[in-house]
């Protein structure tokens, strides 16, 4: 026989106004196995907590129902007392009278009715509760951060400064990312590389960063705290050991002509090439699609001229593993595929706007690079058709952006300030130039950013049009943009020298690929799900992997390395201690009857359950059997619903209590509602009226 | 048919002579004249016992999870198009291996049931030349599935009122001895402990009570659905005739309808209760 | 645990409240802890009123919901069964109410065939944020199934023998 405690709370007079706590706490005795029922003003006060353990040790209780207000509210507080008294914290539950009852219901008996039915049901559900140990994880303290943008080298060094090992893995040949190719950033017009290549040389020379560039993630497994990850290590061609980055290579090597991915295409580079001069490691890599060597089979001029011996063309891809018990994923955002559809059919891109037809027609990182000082024109404004001047020059925004007929219906988010940006480096290098602007609204919030764009409205003069460019064409010098100025009613034509476009910020092609692997969420467009849009913006769903950057959606430079600094400190939070705890809340499966038909393992969103092998001592497979991982498992209970075997069953909502609760709800036992001097027993006419 | 029959034994022979079957499921003649017997084949020389005619009705791929075939390495089973459906549901939920099972398919023009008639699952059939075997034996039978056949026992049940519905299912299932003959013959109830078995809860009760016949039905179609392959098996076993097609082929059309998944059709596919779509229908959802 | 199912408080019958003047609705709600409870407790914070009948059964998520749970809950005399979670893209376990949505309308379309009456079975979507709108769906839930009066046809059926 169970021994129940009940304890039912006044709440001062928010339950006792409209219940009868007294007569809930009698009815509550009548339960069979409560062995104990009271009532108290303030059960949360101290007093009521000491109550509650007195009577833990008198009665010898194995089962606590605290019948007061939300578990919301309290469970935490009364658990923690129970446990002081010496019973496992899972032995109590709560019984909301106040947010459920009380407070929504009038002063009438069917409102104490329901407090006794509410008590009774936790009551049954206590019974069937057992004591519940939290499950204790080891944790790896060494961190993986994905991508090696701005983003990610903030994440790297802040839990690299924490005294944490890092493994920093990008895909490209050099750290930097996109904010590398920036020329000036808003709204202080600053150099970007100027501030971020003292970090790129940090993170290439920080004792605790381990850095795989060139490199992508392949493979991993494990769970929070413990993954395991399989690291490709793409041929490089060149032994950077031995390689100084003299860049005698680069200068010899025949193939000149390939478009400088750095450059957007504005300039060429060789086949062996180190993308940008700054770049990290400065060490060149092998385009093995373009290298005359690797296309025709002879050649190796680069062999020939490097003075280490670096050159190695029988390199292959390496796979190395590494352990980690924290990920971040920092891989960025590419820009919107203007004149194709680019890799996603939804998307249906711009042909009417020419780009990649006509070269004066440029997207907005093509800007920041031919304004840029390490850039194809050294930092003058100059058109890539024939390298003159523009006198004028049409921005147009929201370009895929907001535009639910290209595809996508999100605000990009950093084209209205960088296009303000660009009317300004413009003005500020072609004096006489005129820039316009077709713009959908102006979006600036953020600390100096209205002002800034305030600032090239009035002082730099960039002539702002509200509305969209129906088309470009090409006449003679100049490119005709046909748009509305939807302010004046006006139809608008503006004779440029050249267009740039604002395209929207987009997930780097494929990285739903990557995401797959890591079992995280993305949404329509690719982007990574964060586990809760306002309080958990950092975290992923899944246990131990942390978002940075516009990989998670649009976001300028200030709040990428924000939320870098946030996942990093996630990930210290994460290395605090040796083990970590979490609720043991949890599946577990019935391995006599689980038939391994894998419903389990198909519909846990955490990926938590694996396919486990049953072997005799012989080490004769017997059978197979799902099992769940405790460290993974958030107790979502998908899983046991789906069995249709009920092998699989969830902690602290098992179906014996579901069950249980289900049966207490629906009884009308006939002594469970005595009114206070009245004797018990009554027909149930009298009883219902 | 008989070139048919010629066609299994013959190949029955071979896999069995040559070792790469330890044993064929198929059919063989019955007691009665008009009725079949699965039966298990081991030796080349019983080969000859099996055979394939319009009585033939049975689906064999229910032996598959019940010993001795399941602990076999490899069983050669002789199968219509409808029953490689089941085994197709098999392998998607791990149930059998595909390299442990090797399929004779035969061409099937319809068979009939008991009492001579045409089942509806031969007139709604798709699949009366196999597309997925390791042997196929029978010239191509081309498939012209009847209009309208698959469900139209379900309009009378669809004209109803929910309490005529009601009434009528009362009528049906308080019928049940729950002897449990649809679910032993059923070769897509897996489960090795039944839910209608497990006493701790004992979310369905025992006793052949209408409360628990109730359970037990509505228990036993929602976890085929999206799953039954619609061979008739378990409405042929049961001993009291409870129409349960009309519960299964009412699953099957909501899984089409709201899913546009059909049942053992693609192995590579993932059965409706085990996946979702995040633009499922909404509507119902207030 | 020596109390075997079936025989606690919970197998008197309930056949007298069929038969009573004074029958009050009996409803059941099956909701999520971190969607609908929360906004049930919004209602409570924010004092509003509903009708005292429906009882709450809370599971970590609409996820964790068995059909099974609603056939015991018609079994044990229930007259309306709620199933309600967070709305679509907001589950706190991402996708626990998507794998639940596909149970409802499987097994709603089975109920519908074996005649139950639908108008005793709602499901919803009620967040964290809408105290008003989990009131509105009791009210109107509770208006609906005291129109209909006791679940009769399936409490004959409980009581037959």
């Amino acid at each position: 026989m169970s021994k129940i405690g009940v304890f039912v709370c006044h709440c001062g007079e928010n339950i006792s106004r409209t219940v009868d706590c007294e007569r809930v706490a009698r009815a509550s005795e009548q339960i069979r196995g409560v062995a104990f029922a009271t009532d108290y003003k303030y059960m949360c006060s101290d007093p009521g907590q000491a109550l509650i353990k007195k009577a833990i040790r008198e009665y010898e209780l194995d089962g606590v129902v605290v019948s007061s207000c939300s578990p919301h509210m309290h469970e935490k507080t009364f658990r923690k007392a129970v446990e002081e008294a010496g019973l496992n914290p899972f032995l109590c539950e709560m019984a909301n009278i106040r947010e459920h009852c009380s407070w929504v219901h009038e002063k009438e008996e069917t409102t104490t009715r329901k407090a006794i039915e509410l008590v009774r049901l936790m009551v049954e559900k206590v019974k069937r509760n057992v004591a519940l140990e939290p499950i204790r994880v080891n944790v790896t303290k060494r961190a993986l951060v994905i991508g090696g943008g701005v983003g990610g080298i903030q994440a790297a060094l802040d839990i690299a400064d924490g005294g944490h090992e890092v493994i920093l893995v990008e895909k490209d040949p050099s750290v930097g990312g996109h904010m590398a190719q920036l020329s000036e950033t808003f709204p202080t017009l600053d150099c970007s590389q100027c501030i971020l290549t003292p970090k790129m040389v940090d993170v290439g020379s920080h004792p605790n960063i381990k850095l795989y560039t060139y490199s992508e993630v392949e493979k991993i497994e494990g769970f929070v705290g413990n993954f395991k990850v399989t690291i490709k290590k793409k041929a490089r061609s060149v032994d950077i050991d031995k390689c100084t980055g003299c860049g005698e290579c680069q200068l010899k090597c025949p193939s000149k002509k390939i478009p400088s991915e750095f450059d957007r295409g504005l300039k060429n580079r060789t086949a062996i090439y180190i993308p940008f001069p700054q770049a990290v490691p400065a060490r060149p890599v092998i385009d093995r699609e373009h290298c005359i060597y690797f296309t025709k089979g002879k050649c190796k001029a680069c062999q020939k001229v490097c003075p280490a011996g670096a050159i190695d063309y029988e390199q292959t891809d390496e796979y190395v593993e590494e352990e980690v018990g924290g990920i971040v994923v920092a891989t960025g955002f590419d820009l919107y595929t203007v004149g194709e559809q680019g890799p996603y059919p939804d998307y249906r891109g711009y042909g009417e706007y020419g780009y990649g037809e006509d070269p004066d027609i440029i997207d907005g990182l093509q800007f920041e690079r031919l304004a840029s000082a390490s850039g194809p024109t050294g930092g003058a404004i100059l058109r890539p058709s024939d390298g003159k001047e523009p006198k004028s020059v049409v921005f147009l925004k929201c370009i895929g952006s907001r535009h639910p007929s290209k595809g996508i219906e999100f605000c990009s988010k950093i084209c209205c300030m960088y296009t303000a940006k660009h009317t300004m480096l413009y003005k500020h290098k072609v004096h006489d130039g005129t820039a316009y602007v077709f713009y959908m609204d102006i979006r600036s919030p953020g600390k100096g950013y209205d002002e800034f764009v305030r600032r090239a409205i009035e002082e730099d003069g960039a002539v702002y049009l509200r509305g969209r460019v129906s088309r470009i064409y090409r006449s003679g010098d100049h490119l005709i943009v046909k748009g509305a100025d939807t302010l004046s009613g006006a139809a608008v034509e503006i004779e440029a020298d050249m267009v740039v476009l604002a395209t929207a910020v987009m997930p780097q092609p494929g990285i739903e690929g990557l995401f797959q692997k890591l079992g995280i969420s993305y949404d329509q467009y690719k982007f990574a799900n964060e586990a809760h849009p306002k309080l958990r913006p950092v975290e992923c769903a899944t246990a131990g992997i942390f978002l940075a950057g516009a990989c998670q959606g649009p976001k300028d430079i200030p709040e990428t390395v924000a939320q870098a600094s946030g996942a990093a400190s996630k990930v210290q939070i994460l290395f605090s201690r040796d083990e970590m705890l979490r609720e043991p809340v949890v599946a577990k499966v019935n391995e006599n009857t689980c038939i391994a038909c894998w419903y389990c393992l198909e519909v846990c969103p955490f990926k938590a359950i694996t396919q486990k092998e049953i072997r005799d001592r012989k080490g004769n497979l017997i059978k197979r059997v799902a099992e769940v991982n405790p460290s993974v498992c958030t107790g979502c209970g998908t899983c046991a619903a789906t069995c249709f075997s009920n092998s699989i069953d969830l902690a602290g909502f098992t179906d014996e209590q579901i069950y249980s609760e289900i049966n207490a709800l629906m009884a009308v036992g006939q002594d469970l509602f005595p009114e206070p001097g009245k004797e018990e027993g009554e027909s149930p006419d009298e009883q219902a009226a | 048919m008989s070139d048919r029959t010629e066609g299994i034994r013959e190949i029955a022979r071979k896999w069995l002579g040559d070792g790469t079957v330890e044993a064929v499921v198929g059919w063989e003649q019955g007691t009665y004249k008009d009725k079949t017997s699965p039966v298990l084949i081991r030796t080349p020389e019983e080969a000859d016992r099996l055979l394939f005619n319009e009585r033939c009705t049975n689906n064999l791929m229910t032996y598959l999870k019940r010993e001795p075939v399941r602990g076999m390495e490899k069983v050669g089973i002789v199968a219509k198009g409808c029953d490689i459906k089941a085994l197709i549901g098999l392998l998607q939920e791990s149930q059998v291996e595909r390299e442990k099972v090797k399929v004779i398919a035969v061409t099937c023009p319809g068979v009939k049931k008991d009492d001579g008639t045409v089942p509806v699952k031969c007139r709604a059939c798709d699949v009366n030349t196999p597309t997925f075997y390791d042997e196929i034996v029978g010239e191509k039978v081309d498939s012209s599935p009847e209009p309208g056949a698959r469900f139209e026992g379900l309009e009378a049940l669809d004209a109803m009122t929910p309490a005529e519905r009601f009434r009528f299912w009362r009528g049906e299932l308080d019928k049940c001895i729950r002897c449990y003959a649809c679910r032993q013959v059923c070769p897509l109830c897996i489960c090795s402990r039944c839910i209608a078995e497990k006493n701790q809860p004992q979310w369905v009760e025992t006793s052949p009570h209408p409360r628990g016949n109730f359970s037990w039905n509505l228990v036993r179609a929602y976890h085929l659905a999206g799953r039954c392959v619609e061979c008739e098996a378990c409405e042929t076993a049961c001993p009291v005739n409870i129409p349960l097609m009309l519960l299964n082929r009412a699953m099957a059309r909501t899984v089409k309808g709201a899913f546009d998944y059909e049942a053992g059709k693609d192995p590579e596919t993932q059965p409706p209760l085990r996946a979702f779509n995040l633009d499922d229908d909404n509507s119902f959802i207030l | 645990m020596e109390e075997s199912h079936g025989t606690e408080a919970g197998t008197e019958r309930v056949d007298q409240e069929t038969t009573a003047t004074s029958w009050e609705p009996r409803i059941v709600a099956f909701i999520c802890n971190w969607c609908t409870y929360t906004g049930a407790d919004l209602a409570g914070t924010s004092r509003m009123k509903y009708p005292p009948y429906v009882r709450v059964i809370k599971i970590p998520c609409t996820g964790r919901f068995d059909p099974l749970f609603m056939i015991k809950a018609f079994e044990r005399g229930a007259d309306g069964v709620l199933v309600s979670g967070c709305h679509p893209g907001d589950c706190h376990y991402t996708a626990g109410n998507y794998n639940a949505r596909r149970k409802y309308t499987v097994f709603k379309d089975l109920l519908a065939t074996l005649g139950i009456d639908m108008d005793r079975v709602r499901f919803s979507w009620i967040s964290a944020s809408e105290g008003g709108k989990w009131v509105d769906t009791i009210k109107h839930f509770t208006e609906v199934i005291r129109g209909k009066g006791p679940f009769r046809e399936y409490r004959e059926m409980i009581d037959v023998g």
